[in-house]
């Protein structure tokens, strides 16, 4: 597939070959990464802190600090049309109408001095010429879809009034009032209590449903995956290591890092054992390995895995970045 | 909000009273006799005995000061032992002259040192930065006095711009009360545009790299919202404290400004009350300038609680 192809691909946002290291680091934060969603499905983005997911996305959205990046190669194009990270006006334009995010903390995402009903009429106008009237009667419908009680006297609150869980179906219903094509979400349910996440999931998915819009959840909870996912990329140092329909990464795992992903998943049955962590640390820029950047970790680790390891192309779309893919045995079953 | 004010000025008056309590004592250490200081070329015993009776600084020091305080509740601070005006009176003449000079400070300080403040913070580490961050140093090590001294040779002498001294009553001529009062309004300024500017930096830095400022920017407002609503809105609190701590530093500063310019201000007040053992009137502007120090908190206080509304409903 070259690149003009993606510009005709019927896929809600493509990201192709992009690489972008910070200014003054050594090697790139993101490693010539690749992945595509489309419209009413979602891509879920797996991995360690600190593996460039958040990065990529707040790239995709033109949100990193103007300067402290550099892009290397690649394009994405969202909408069928590629987008200028590089001109901020354009982007400006689709973020937070066409493109829209929620963040990890609900506690810090809403400005404290403003009225969250201010905070949504605000994005309403940020992006079109609603009156006033019309732009309130819009956030407090939006209000209401995302579950919030009595929208029309919450609009009246401010952030510290409402809990974490209120919250972020604030932050949902701002980023989704301008009725997006994609939703990316980074970790929007990391900072909330386990009852509270599975509620936000099920209003994120039951939006999903209703509005077609495609989403980007960025996320180091496999159990959130698992609920939500219909394709997964998983992303070790910048790298995406395998990405694949959910099933297929969850059932037929083929990168190392992947299955030693899964096995620490705990599990309810079987053998109680020592939970299986991944041993080790994410390299950081400075040292960053050549080759496959899961090597110093990996436990299969050949001298070949000093060098860039193929994409292998596998069945259904499932793709896996190993010297050592497609594995001759189904791990899954020995796990 | 009632209930707040009012609690904040309770809390307000021991305060006062520990500070006035403070001045009175230290006033008696001072060495120097009053009654001599006002008595000048005369050392008639009796007419020094007359004077201490009158003034009755015969008394014991707690009595003095109970009738000091009772005095000052009726809003009578006693009479200048030197020009035999009523403080009150003194004080009500000169006060508004130091108000101009340190409103016109404050508002130069603001105008410059915010926005540079934001300005530097939004351009962080670029020469922009650089150069505000320099400019404000200097702002900050230039002794007052020596600009004083620099401007009136350079803008009054040698250009014949601004007048060098002297003060004109606003209600007399607006404009020229205005125009007389810039250069010494500047030189008082300059100090606290600098420290204005300097946490306008630090508050914006912090309020920049904050979640809500990334929403705001991921909603797709115009950055010049993001900065000056937003973020500004934020970092507004920590300024507005600052504001009102400045003003004891404006008053001190309002001092040697004074001097410098020969301006017949509050600061030329106490200073010539002290030189003269002018107890009364030191009294009394140590009062009136608690007070208002006290008084600009209290504002400052209110505006904190304006400012963010989590304080407000508790």
């Amino acid at each position: 597939m070259s690149l003009d192809d993606t510009i005709t691909s019927p896929d809600l946002l493509v990201v192709k070959d992009f690489s972008l290291r910070f200014r003054g680091a050594p090697s790139d934060q993101i490693n010539h990464v690749s992945f595509s969603v489309s419209a009413g499905k979602t891509l879920c983005i797996v991995g360690e802190s600190g593996c460039g997911k958040s990065v990529t996305s707040l790239a995709m959205m033109g949100l990193l600090p103007a300067g402290a990046a550099e892009i290397n190669s690649g394009l994405m194009v969202f909408e069928g049309k590629t987008l200028n990270l590089a001109d901020p006006k354009a982007m400006r334009k689709i973020r937070g109408s066409r493109m829209t995010m929620i963040f990890q903390e609900p506690m810090s995402s809403l400005n404290p001095v403003f009225r969250i009903g201010d905070q949504i009429v605000e994005a309403i106008k940020a992006h079109s010429n609603a009156t006033d009237g019309d732009a309130e009667d819009r956030a407090v419908a939006m209000l209401r879809r995302v579950g919030i009680p009595a929208p029309e006297k919450r609009m009246r609150d401010y952030p510290h009034q409402l809990s974490g869980g209120m919250r972020q179906r604030v932050m949902i219903a701002m980023a989704l009032v301008n009725d997006p094509a994609l939703l990316i979400a980074d970790e929007p349910t990391t900072a909330l209590d386990v009852t509270i996440q599975a509620q936000i999931l099920e209003l994120i998915r039951d939006l999903q449903a209703e509005t077609n819009m495609g989403t980007i959840m960025i996320t180091h909870d496999l159990g959130v995956v698992a609920e939500i996912a219909d394709t997964v990329a998983v992303m070790y140092a910048g790298t995406i290591v395998e990405t694949g329909p959910a099933e297929r990464i969850f059932n037929d795992p083929q990168h190392p890092y992947t299955i030693g992903l899964m096995s620490s998943i705990p599990q309810l049955t079987g053998v109680r054992g020592r939970l299986s962590t991944v041993p080790g640390m994410v390299p950081t820029a400075q040292n960053m390995p050549t080759g496959c950047r899961f090597a110093t970790r990996c436990p299969f680790a050949q001298p070949i895995c000093a060098t860039e390891p193929p994409l292998v192309e596998m069945a259904g779309g499932h793709q896996v970045a190993c010297h050592f893919a497609p594995l001759e045995i189904k791990l899954k079953d020995s796990l | 909000m009632l209930s707040f004010i009012l609690r904040r000025v309770v809390i307000a008056i021991p305060t006062i009273i520990l500070i006035s309590i403070f001045v009175f004592t230290l006033q008696k250490l001072l060495p120097g006799d009053p009654v001599l200081a006002m008595a000048g070329e005369e050392r008639d015993p009796q007419v020094l005995e007359f004077l201490r009776e009158k003034y009755r600084l015969n008394d014991p020091i707690p009595v003095q000061y109970l009738t000091w305080i009772g005095k000052a509740l009726t809003g009578d601070l006693g009479i200048s032992l030197r020009t035999n005006q009523p403080v009150l009176e003194l004080i009500g003449q000169k006060l508004p002259v130091t108000i101009q000079l340190a409103t016109m400070a404050m508002v130069f300080a603001m105008l410059i040192g915010i926005p540079a403040g934001i300005f530097s913070a939004v351009k962080k580490g670029t020469v922009i930065d650089y150069i505000a961050n320099v400019v404000a140093l200097s702002g900050l090590s230039i002794p007052n006095f020596w600009l004083g001294i620099m401007l009136i040779l350079l803008v009054s002498v040698k250009w014949k711009l601004l007048p060098a001294s002297g003060y004109v009553p606003l209600s007399e001529d607006p404009i020229r009360s205005i125009t007389v009062m810039i250069m010494p309004a500047f030189v008082l300024g300059t100090a606290l545009a600098a420290t204005l500017m300097r946490h306008t930096r630090s508050a914006m830095l912090s309020v920049l790299s904050s979640d809500y400022v990334r929403t705001a920017r991921a909603k797709g407002l115009v950055e010049r919202q993001v900065i000056l609503k937003h973020a500004f809105r934020n970092a507004l609190t920590p300024i507005v404290t600052l504001t009102a701590l400045l003003f004891g530093e404006l008053i001190a500063g309002a001092v040697l400004t004074e001097q410098i310019f020969t301006i017949p201000g509050f600061g030329k007040l106490v200073v010539d009350a002290v030189f003269n053992r002018d107890y009364a009137v030191v009294q009394g502007i140590v009062l009136v300038t608690a007070v208002g120090f006290i008084f600009m908190n209290l504002l400052a206080d209110v505006a904190y609680v304006l400012l963010n509304p989590r304080l407000r409903k508790q």
